[in-house]
Formats: C-alpha cells, sequence, structure tokens
C-alpha cells in the first residue's frame, strides 16, 4: 500500500510516523531542511562575449574587500573577502572547532560570529574581527566581552527556526557549558523565543542605541532576521536603526531544530535577497544599510549570485563545519558506530555524539579535531570561494566584486526568473513582473 | 546634551577619577549611564526612560524617580538604587549584583536572571522571574500571575499574595534563617515590616524532553 512511488506516504514518511509514534513529541535534529527549494543552482551568470570584455583571470586585480555597517558606526566592519563565518555556539559546537574558525577567519582577513552562549575568550584570540550576537537568551552575556568586539549582532530570528529559540540538548550543556550560560547541568535547554527586555520594533531603536551607548558608537548594529515576512521585517529593522541586517533563509543550517519548523517555516535564500534588496531601496537605505545573507552558501557561485542579487557579504555556517571534517570520514571516526549513519549522511549534531569533534562537548571526541589544522582546511576552503568569486566577477569583465548586478544573471527555471527577477534563460522575460 | 554626549561626558568624569557624578534633569530621556563598567558612584536626580543604569559593571548608581522598561538590564556587578517605580523587564538578565527598587516594578520582572538580587519594595507585575536562572527576586508586596513561569534555578520571596503561578512553579515555605536574612536586607535598604515570605521556585518538570528516539537513545 505504500512505498514504492507513493508521493504522500513516501517511506521517510512511514518512518516519521513510527518515529513520533515512539516519541510522543516533535522531533529534533542538526544541518538544514530538506525541502526542495528554489536555489543559486537555479540562477547562471551571463559573462562576457562582444558586448563587454572579461578581466585576465590571473592578472588584472579583482577587489573582494568590502565594508559592512557603516551608517553609524565610527569603525565599519571591514573584511577582505565578502564571506564571514556566522554565528554558531560554543555549546553546540566544541571549543577547538570555535577556535578553528576565529583563526581561520583571521588567517584571510574576514571576520567570525560567537552564538548562543557568549564570548568564549580563546575564540576572541583567535578571531581578529568578531561580531557578538545578542540573543534572546543572553546567556553568557557579558559588557566587558561585547565592548572588544568589531561588531553586535542582535538576533531577531534564525531561518532554520524562525520564531524560536536556540536549543541545546542536555549532553552538550556539561559543566563549562552549562556554568557559562548559567544552567543546571544536563538540562535539555530551550532558548527564549523572545528577547527579554523588548518586544516591537519601536523598543528596538533604543535597544539599538542602548548597544551604541555601551560600545560607545564604535562598532555597527547589525540586526539578524530569519526569512518569514522580509520585506516588513527588514524596513522595521532598517528604520529601528541597524547598521546592517542579515537575512538568514529556510535552507540556513542549525546545530539543533524541532525538525517541523526546519522544513516548514521561511523562504529560501534567493527571494529573501531580492525582498530585502527591494524593501531597503523602497525606504532608501540600499547600499547605506549593509545586506547580509545567509543560508546555503557553498562555493564562490553562490556568493557572487548572492552579490548580484543584492547582498554585500554572506555568512556560512554549515560550509565551513564541513570544511572542518563534518560528514568526513577521519582515521579516528566511525560514523556508523558512533552516530548511527555513513559519512556524508550524518545530520546529528544535537546529539553531542560528532565523530570528527564539531558538534560536541565529549572531551574524547573533541580530540579528534585539531584547531590548527582545521583552522588550515577552512581558510584553504575560504581562499577557494574568494578566489571562484574573483572568477566570475572578472569573466563578467569587472573588478571588483561590488559591481556584480542582477543584469549579470538569467534564471534557469520559471520559478527562479519570478523570485530573483531576472529573465528567463531563451527569453528576454522577467516572469511575474 | 544629547544622550550620547551625556554618556561620554560620565565615562570621562570616570576616566578623571571624578569620586561621584550627578545628573540633573534627566528629562526621563532613554539609555542614561549604559556600558560604564567601572566602580563608581552616580547620581539621577529625576525619573529616566528605558535602559537606564544598563550593561554595568561595578557603579553604585542611585536615582531619585521613576524608570522605564529593563532599568539594570545585564548588570553584571554594583548597585541600583530606584526610588520610585520601574517599568517592565526591570533587570532583565541580570547577572550579578543588586537592583532596590522602593516602589513597584511592571511585568517580567527579574525575567531571564542569571544572578544577584532584585528587591522589589512594593509589588510587581504578571511574569515576575520568567525563565530566571539563577539569583533573588525578593517582592515584599504582591506579584500578578505566571509568577516563577518556567524558571530553570533562583528563588522568588513574596511577602503578599500571588495572583497565579506559571508552569513549572512552586510554593516552598521560607526557613527563619532564610526570614532572618531577609528582614536583614529590607533594614538595611530602609523598608518597613517584616512579611513571612513565601518562596516560589521551580518544579524542574521541564529540564528535560521526556522521550528520546531510539536512535537517540543508543548515542545519549
Ligand atoms: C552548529 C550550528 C550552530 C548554530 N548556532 C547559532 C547560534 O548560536 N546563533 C545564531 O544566530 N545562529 C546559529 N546558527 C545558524 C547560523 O548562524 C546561520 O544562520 C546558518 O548556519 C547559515 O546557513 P548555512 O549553515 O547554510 O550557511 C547555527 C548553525 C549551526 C550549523
Ligand atoms: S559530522 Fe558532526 S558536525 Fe557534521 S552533521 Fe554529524 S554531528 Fe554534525
Amino acid at each position: 500500500m505504500v512505498y514504492g512511488n507513493n508521493q504522500i506516504w513516501s517511506q521517510w514518511t512511514v518512518d516519521d510516523i513510527h518515529a513520533k509514534a515512539d516519541l510522543g513529541r516533535y522531533r529534533i535534529r542538526g544541518m538544514s531542511t530538506h525541502q526542495r527549494v528554489t536555489h543559486f543552482d537555479d540562477l547562471t551568470f551571463l559573462s562576457t562575449g562582444l558586448t563587454r570584455f572579461p578581466l585576465e583571470g590571473y592578472k588584472e586585480q579583482c577587489s573582494t574587500r568590502v565594508e559592512l555597517g557603516g551608517l553609524n558606526a565610527e569603525n565599519p566592519l571591514v573584511i577582505e573577502t565578502p564571506i564571514y563565518i556566522t554565528g554558531m555556539s560554543w555549546g553546540a559546537l566544541s571549543a577547538n572547532a570555535k577556535i578553528a574558525l576565529g583563526k581561520a577567519a583571521s588567517m584571510v582577513g574576514t571576520a567570525s560570529c560567537t552564538g548562543d552562549g557568549g564570548m568564549l575568550p580563546a575564540e576572541r584570540e583567535a578571531s581578529d574581527k568578531l561580531i557578538y550576537q545578542v540573543l534572546p537568551s543572553r546567556y553568557g552575556a557579558n559588557p566587558n566581552h561585547m565592548a572588544t568586539a568589531q561588531a553586535i549582532e542582535i538576533v531577531v530570528g534564525q531561518g532554520a527556526k524562525p520564531g524560536t529559540g536556540g536549543l541545546l540538548m542536555g549532553v552538550k550543556v556539561l559543566d563549562e557549558i552549562a556554568e557559562s550560560r548559567d544552567l543546571p547541568p544536563g538540562i535539555d535547554q530551550r532558548s527564549p523565543a523572545r528577547h527579554p527586555d523588548w518586544l516591537g520594533p519601536d523598543d528596538l531603536a533604543i535597544k539599538i542605541e542602548q548597544l551604541r551607548e555601551a560600545t560607545d558608537w564604535q562598532v555597527p548594529i547589525h540586526v539578524k532576521l530569519g526569512a518569514c515576512r522580509v520585506s516588513d521585517d527588514v524596513k522595521l529593522a532598517a528604520k529601528a536603526g541597524a547598521d546592517a541586517i542579515v537575512i538568514d533563509s529556510m535552507v540556513a543550517g542549525t546545530g539543533a531544530s524541532a525538525e517541523i519548523l526546519l522544513d516548514h517555516s521561511g523562504i529560501p535564500t534567493v527571494p529573501a535577497i531580492v525582498l530585502a534588496r527591494e524593501a531597503l531601496r523602497e525606504i532608501g537605505l540600499y547600499r547605506k544599510v549593509s545586506l547580509i545573507a545567509s543560508g546555503g552558501i557553498r562555493n564562490g557561485a553562490d556568493v557572487a549570485k548572492a552579490l548580484a542579487l543584492g547582498a554585500d557579504a554572506v555568512a556560512i555556517g554549515i560550509a565551513a563545519l564541513i570544511a572542518l571534517n563534518c560528514n568526513r570520514d577521519i582515521p579516528e571516526s566511525d560514523f556508523e558506530k558512533e552516530i548511527g549513519l555513513p559519512a556524508g549522511q550524518c545530520n546529528r549534531c544535537h546529539t553531542g555524539r560528532c565523530p570528527v569533534g564539531i558538534a560536541t562537548q565529549d572531551p574524547e571526541l573533541v580530540k579528534r579535531l585539531d584547531p590548527d589544522e582545521g583552522a588550515e582546511r577552512v581558510a584553504n576552503f575560504l581562499n577557494s570561494m574568494t578566489m571562484e568569486l574573483a572568477l566570475l566577477t572578472r569573466s563578467l569583465g569587472k573588478g571588483d566584486v561590488k559591481s556584480l548586478e542582477p543584469e549579470d544573471l538569467a534564471a534557469l527555471t520559471i520559478e527562479a526568473s519570478v523570485m530573483a527577477r531576472v529573465p528567463l534563460v531563451g527569453t528576454d522575460k522577467v516572469f511575474g513582473t | 546634551m544629547t544622550t550620547r554626549e551625556l554618556n561620554r561626558r560620565i565615562k570621562a568624569s570616570i576616566e578623571e577619577g571624578a569620586d561621584e557624578i550627578v545628573i540633573k534633569n534627566p528629562s526621563a530621556r532613554h539609555n542614561i549611564a549604559v556600558g560604564v563598567r567601572r566602580p563608581c558612584k552616580i547620581t539621577i536626580e529625576g525619573s529616566v526612560g528605558y535602559y537606564a543604569a544598563s550593561q554595568l559593571d561595578g557603579p553604585e548608581i542611585s536615582i531619585e524617580g521613576n524608570a522605564g522598561w529593563a532599568l539594570g538590564e545585564n548588570l553584571m556587578s554594583g548597585k541600583i538604587t530606584l526610588s520610585k517605580s520601574a517599568g517592565a523587564s526591570v533587570a532583565a538578565s541580570m547577572r550579578g549584583g543588586e537592583i532596590f527598587i522602593g516602589g513597584n516594578a511592571g511585568a517580567r520582572a527579574g525575567i531571564s536572571m542569571k544572578g544577584g538580587t532584585l528587591l522589589i519594595a512594593g509589588d510587581s507585575g504578571f511574569l515576575t522571574g520568567f525563565m530566571m536562572q539563577k539569583g533573588r527576586i525578593i517582592v515584599c508586596g504582591d506579584i500578578g500571575d505566571a509568577a516563577g513561569d518556567s524558571m530553570y534555578e533562583g528563588t522568588i520571596y513574596v511577602g503578599g499574595m500571588v495572583d497565579s503561578l506559571g508552569t513549572d512553579a512552586k510554593y516552598e515555605e521560607s526557613t527563619e534563617d532564610e526570614l532572618i536574612e531577609l528582614w536583614a536586607e529590607l533594614e538595611r535598604n530602609g523598608v518597613a515590616g517584616r512579611p513571612r515570605f513565601r518562596k516560589i521556585v521551580s518544579q524542574k518538570k521541564l529540564y528535560h524532553y521526556d522521550t528520546l528516539e531510539r536512535l537517540e537513545r543508543t548515542l545519549i
């Protein structure tokens, strides 16, 4: 009756019902959504021919440096590549992973970001440019730490679980993590969804002013939004005084989220960027308030397309973890035995049993990740992506990634044409307009 | 003077070693005395807006008037004294030090509190101690609905009536030693009376998901 090619009662659906019948609650996992969505693969670049000339790939300069949040901050965040490491909590990740990511960011002149659990001092040391998150939970929140940051990010929502707070299973809330979060050790931590001290956009404006005062107007204040009602949210955040807006889409990664939220809330990255761009343009703040996109950025083409659609920079989570060895068989690991799935299929960050020492607090597992070697791999990956981005940019005849624009793109599907607001290949038509 | 200039002046005066700073006519402005991270003494003569004396580590701040939302937010150490009443979310996510409210406090007093003591001479509003993690909230008067909702640890002491308890909260009796300590604390802060405080603490039923998936059971 079921299985086979049955669309409604697929193997996965049947397994899902069995699991919930055992469990009596929603299911939790890490990584990202299983939904099929329009993504950057549905767009292609229209490189040069006779109408425009390319730049020489290895000879002519292509600037990848960007400045973020310069609207009010005395010291905007300047990064050498428009790709930085997103906020992933020390707690979801091991200290070694946080240190490796911070070091990698410093090696390539970009930034890394704290996460829900406060600042790990060793990450501060490793990362030259650290973005400090202010989350609803305020775990480990410390004005002394915040004062050392190069940017502040108020987290309103995350794409992987918009409308809910962080989640960290008790197996990861061990002594040091519990202490830094002021929580009883071993509890299944469900962070608040709302900030404790402000509710609506009018309050947010006062909160932003407060953070500026606390940091003497030195550094930019970012606002991170889960991409849902993008247009209104972006306008409200910009009006509240954000220097930069991070739009985190439904395909964004997570250390742990209710599966139902991962798969059934938010909108994909491509339309999220376009809606955010248009919202900023409508209120006259496009390219004044910086736009940062995250969710499913995997290579230099994704970065280039995000920039062409209107983002000033992108942030990466899962891709950086994969560069650290996530889902890779390493000599010390035994994925099937240790996490119950083969390398390449793991999404079990929430269990704290990460076979490669990334998403764990178990001291023995953490040893499997050497922060220096990990940093090297992530830095290599960031450099590779940056080179890919520059290569594409030059092939479009441009010497600065900031010059990428929607006119450089065409859509491979009608849906992508509608969402990205660029013509379908083989036609002059932008569908939906 | 803009708020930015005012806070800059405060910080510069502290750098220069001023013993005491007095701010007159605060005009209920938001964000006064934010981010002072050194021991010092500041007196504010008048009412203040949102986020007064927030993000502090060390100062002793006395406010003669009322305060808007989030007074003393994220206090690390030091003492804040407010002579009259505070708006919502007083002491939100405070991690240490003391906050004394001479009048009443609004909704969500001590929300997400992580340490230190919040003493309220009057009443406090609904969701007092919401998701509180550590520390003490002492309310001499009454508390509104959903007191101590989803609190993890820490204690709410209440001298008067409680409209309702929040999810996962329960009452406990205070010991005589606790009462003696609390009364001494009231006296130190010039609060008259010796209420027989009851305690609100966590039932700890929300600490864990009840079940794990079959595969998780073998892993976790
Ligand atoms: C292991 C892990 C932990 C995360 N922790 C946080 C966090 O503490 N705060 C936050 O705002 N987002 C957190 N996120 C979400 C990321 O900041 C980001 O939005 C997402 O990873 C971007 O999508 P990508 O992974 O597809 O690049 C986390 C993501 C991962 C994978
Ligand atoms: S290998 Fe580790 S980091 Fe990667 S999905 Fe599995 S548990 Fe998470």
